[in-house]
């Protein structure tokens, strides 16, 4: 029963990731039709995307090795979902579902994706995928470390409130809960500005989407993708889109608060992130690999460092804006 | 032919650049048929073609635009036209590539320039380039066959269409 | 399967393809994705790669070179697909029917490969958005017939 129930909790996770994640992607592409004077498409846009493509053929290219082409994008929807499940779970229940060292979990499932798209486009045998791989391989060992450095950021100061070192999802949420979200501090600032432009790599958006780079390398990594994979792939994305700025306030924005007042603060929040994605997607262009790697390397993890000392400094001596 | 050859020369105008550049190639020029102030055309000895090239190059401001061919009665006309850049002039000198071989030599090892337009001349018009270092199919599809010169006025541009191109084969096995 | 031809109506991906044109056809192509004609509020989007499309925008006149290059594409665009023959080249090679260099044209050349292919006619020189955007709609009639 208890494993009939965690699969039950695993799968209304994701299928609901699922509808916010098409959703959210309505809503990016309404946001830039409107930054771009156009009228975007409807509502229900991202789920005939999909539908359409379950219902094309499949074809496989003859250089490809079929098993690690077609399981790829599986493992990446998968993997989607579960990092979907642990976090929903932290957010609304963080005293019992959150189990501890969560957020480790998390930041692993979180680098399967990514991962499961680089095998894939070796797995093609094309030369324009194995291009984009080997850019997506540069931009996760460019973002990852930004992005480790500011949840940290978040870690220290829910200890720095609690005197607990804690490495659960759960226990940042209770130690915000009580003292203030992480966001209200110069590191904290530092912290998020680092984390939002690694979640703009990590989800391939413009200006760091040279894996997939459109008219560039012929979509790069899924240029040998058709019909179902290519499905299981955008599904994969779009509950991406809906993971990160979840994963992103529950570290390092106070989580969901109690009742009503709570609740509405928290769409607010999420609406936000979602919209500061798509605005940073549609006014820059997009940045050359070797450009992408020096922007992350010498100014955000200089930045996210500096951040995670500023945070140990207000720890140690109990300055509470630091 | 060199009563003609001084009499147009003695009509060289003021600025007489053209002229000047022309009387520097020596006896190479066979016939001078125009020398304006910016525009000068002559005929050179097809066998010195290579000796006139590198002359021309070797003065000052002085690029190879293009070449081009014309099929005339004789054989293939091979046109070298050369930009001489801050006085703006173009000097034209023409080589017959005598039928029915249409051989002449090729200026691609002197001025990597003229290699590909030589390739082309080679499909489009069948002029053979001695030494060339390079000599493939440039322009035309890899189903034309050899020999057939679409640019020829004896090529009729529908009737003598060679047959289409095959249909590439389909691959051995499909996706279910 | 009402909801199959629902979703590829609502959902069309367009790769374009040039065997050969003069650029005409392929600017008022690229003309369609901005904000006074916006084909994206039909859901219609370019996509970088074949696999991807649901429409082939071919230009062009289909010159011998081109000719088995756009087969292969052909072969590589997951079915159902439409082919749109965009512009009086693509449709019946225009003015350059009597050169030497043509193949057999783009809809004769589809049909060498998959002899029911699905092949849209769009004439003009260049054809005006307007025209492009009412072919489209054609073919979205057609799909439902399918």
């Amino acid at each position: 029963m208890h494993v009939m129930g965690t699969i039950g909790i695993y799968v209304v996770a994701a299928v609901g990731t699922l509808a916010l994640g098409l959703l959210a992607k309505w809503y990016d592409r309404k946001v830039t039709a409107m930054v771009q004077y156009r009228k975007g498409p409807p509502v229900y846009q991202p789920l005939a995307d999909v539908l359409k493509l379950f219902c094309k053929e499949t074809l496989m290219p003859s250089t490809a090795r079929g098993t690690g082409f077609l399981i790829a994008p599986a493992v990446g929807l998968a993997s989607a979902g579960l990092v979907a499940a642990i976090l929903w779970a932290a957010l609304v229940r963080p005293g019992v579902s959150s189990f501890p060292a969560d957020l480790i979990v998390v930041i692993y499932l979180l680098l399967i994706p990514p991962i499961a798209t680089i095998l894939g486009a070796s797995a093609s045998g094309n030369p324009h995928a194995s291009l984009g791989a080997s850019r997506e391989m540069k931009l996760i060992l460019s973002y990852e470390l930004p992005f480790l450095l500011a949840l940290l950021v978040g870690v220290i100061h829910a200890a720095g409130a609690g005197g607990v070192w804690s490495l659960s999802l759960g226990g940042l949420a209770e130690a915000q809960a009580e003292a203030g979200s992480t966001l209200y501090s110069v590191s904290g600032v530092l912290a998020m500005i680092s984390a939002v432009l690694a979640v703009q790599a990590k989800l391939g958006q413009v200006p760091f989407d040279q894996a997939e780079a459109e008219c560039e390398i012929m979509s790069g990594v899924y240029v040998e993708y058709s019909g179902t994979p290519l499905a299981l792939i955008l599904m994969t994305r779009a509950m991406l889109l809906a993971v990160m700025p979840l994963l992103l306030i529950l570290a390092l924005w106070g989580g969901l608060g109690g009742g009503l007042p709570g609740a509405l603060a928290f769409a607010g929040k999420y609406l936000l992130l979602v919209t500061l994605v798509t605005l940073i997607r549609n006014t820059n262009p997009r940045l050359r690999i070797d450009q992408t790697m020096k922007f992350f390397w010498l100014g955000l993890t200089p930045a996210a460092v500096l951040a995670v000392v500023l945070a140990v400094i207000g720890r140690t001596w109990t300055i509470t804006w630091l | 032919m060199a009563d003609v050859t001084t009499t147009q020369q003695a009509q060289v105008p003021l600025t007489g650049v053209v002229g000047e550049r022309l009387r520097a190639l020596g006896d190479a020029v066979v016939a001078v048929e125009r020398c304006d102030e910016r525009r000068g055309m002559a005929r050179i000895d097809p066998d010195r073609v290579v000796e006139v090239a590198r002359k021309m190059f070797a003065m000052p401001g002085t690029r190879l635009a293009t070449c081009t061919g014309l099929d005339v009665r004789d054989g293939v006309d091979v046109l070298y036209h050369w930009a001489v850049e801050p006085e703006g002039l173009v000097i034209t000198l023409k080589a017959l590539a005598a039928g029915p071989e249409l051989e002449i030599d090729s200026i691609a090892n002197e001025l990597p320039a003229a290699n590909w337009i030589e390739r082309e001349m080679h499909d489009l018009l069948g002029a053979n380039f001695r030494n060339h270092p390079d000599m493939r199919r440039l322009i035309l599809d890899d189903s034309w066959p050899e020999g057939v010169y679409p640019l020829r006025k004896s090529f009729d541009q529908v009737a003598d269409r060679p047959p289409p191109p095959p249909v590439p084969p389909a691959p051995e096995e499909d996706l279910p | 399967m009402a909801l199959v031809n629902w979703a590829l109506r609502k959902s069309l991906w367009v790769y374009h393809v040039n065997t050969g044109a003069c650029n005409n056809c392929d600017i008022e192509l690229l003309d369609l994705l901005t904000p006074r004609f916006d084909i994206e509020r039909f859901g219609m989007m370019l996509v970088g790669s074949p696999r991807h499309a649901d429409v082939l925008a071919v230009t062009g006149v289909c010159t011998r070179q081109a000719q088995p290059r756009l087969q292969e594409v052909y072969r590589q665009t997951p079915k159902p697909c439409i082919v749109m023959a965009v512009g009086s080249c693509a449709g019946a090679q225009g003015i350059f029917t009597e050169a030497y260099h043509m193949g057999v044209g783009v809809d004769n050349a589809i049909r060498a490969v998959d002899a029911s292919a699905i092949i849209a006619y769009v004439p003009g020189c260049p054809p005006k958005p307007e025209a492009m955007i009412a072919c489209a709609v054609k073919a979205m009639e057609l799909i439902k017939t399918l």
